[in-house]
């Protein structure tokens, strides 16, 4: 049995240093792992960036990590992508790692995301400059997504995103933002790679299970959702052969 | 002419866009002559920097800030997806 823990949107500031680290301190005894689903931060600053690293630094599990919105907000994610990495918190971007827990393989493949919508109430990448701009890209982090899952070779695949793969996990948010929280595009990607989970945050006020069109398990974990430092999911490599080869 | 709803845009707006707040997930209704914020945040500063930049865009509004404070403890469960 492999424990997956997981947050979201800790928005963690200059004034938070420290204060969230204890509920850390045991996580061994509770996750294998720790996926952060984005916005680490609340101004995406470097400085910001640095309490992040104080904060989820040398835990007793792994931490893998995607940026999100506010993570982006200052221009910094570069900076604060590389502080991460050098404080040895993995962050992914169109990008995967595997980690070798106890023997199974765990595969995290990961990015950002981004909106658009959902099938049938969605942008299109037509007319405006600025409204093809915001179409390619979530056209191109999802096909990067859709790359890094399909590149894992591994016993269990997770996604994780900042925003959103299915519209079911943001149930309790207002309809006509969903294109602000997510794209379909995304769970087009997942659905087309085998994935066990996929994992994200960004949707403060919607909830926390979903599933994406094609079946696989969604879950939003924003921490206003989730109530907690993280939450815990339970998985166990599959039992028979899936239909993409492992 | 004073509109609510052009009210209640300006101060999300407000919340979202002023480096104080930085909050795009406050809630914002005027009902009547009174002003209700709802939602989560990371730490008390910030529920205490969205009533500081509420109250500049809130002329003549009982301010009521509700917004919460989100919980950080380990968890006390797990979920199983096996």
């Amino acid at each position: 049995m492999i424990r997956i823990g997981a947050v979201g949107d800790v928005h963690l500031g200059v004034d938070m240093r420290g204060t969230v680290r204890p509920s850390y301190a045991d996580i061994a005894e509770h996750a294998d792992l720790l996926l952060l689903a984005g916005d680490l931060t609340r101004l995406g600053t470097v400085a910001e960036g640095e309490v992040v690293a104080d904060e989820f630094a040398g835990l007793d599990v792994p931490v893998i990590a995607v940026l999100g919105n506010h993570d982006h907000q200052s221009d910094a994610e570069d900076k604060i992508t590389g502080l991460l990495t050098d404080r040895g918190i993995t962050v992914l971007e169109g990008s995967a790692t595997v980690l070798d827990v106890d023997g199974v393989r765990v595969g995290v493949a990961g990015g950002k995301g981004f909106g658009g919508g959902f099938a049938g109430k969605c942008g299109h990448a037509f007319g405006e400059r600025e409204m093809k701009a915001f179409i390619h890209h979530t056209e191109e982090v999802a096909e990067r997504l859709r790359t890094a899952l399909q590149g894992l070779t591994a016993d269990i695949r997770i996604a994780l995103t900042h925003y959103s793969p299915s519209a079911e996990t943001l149930r309790g948010e207002p309809p006509e933002i969903f294109p602000f929280l997510g794209s379909y595009q995304l769970a087009e990607a997942i659905d087309a790679s085998d994935v066990d989970l996929a994992v994200h945050g960004h949707a403060h006020y919607g909830t926390e299970s979903g599933t994406t069109a094609g079946g696989v398990r969604v879950r939003n974990v924003a921490q206003p959702i989730i109530q907690a430092a993280y939450r815990v999911y339970t998985l166990e490599p599959a039992a028979v052969e899936p239909a993409y080869p492992r | 002419m004073n509109v609510p709803q052009y009210d209640v845009a300006e101060l999300r707006r407000a919340l979202a866009e002023d480096p104080r707040t930085a909050e795009l997930g406050v809630q914002v209704r005027i009902r009547g002559d009174q002003l209700f914020l709802t939602g989560d945040v990371a730490c008390p500063e910030r529920r205490a920097a969205i009533a500081e930049v509420a109250a500049e865009h809130s002329d003549g509004l009982a301010l009521h800030n509700e917004v919460r404070v989100v919980r950080h403890d380990p968890p006390t469960g797990q979920e199983d997806l096996r």
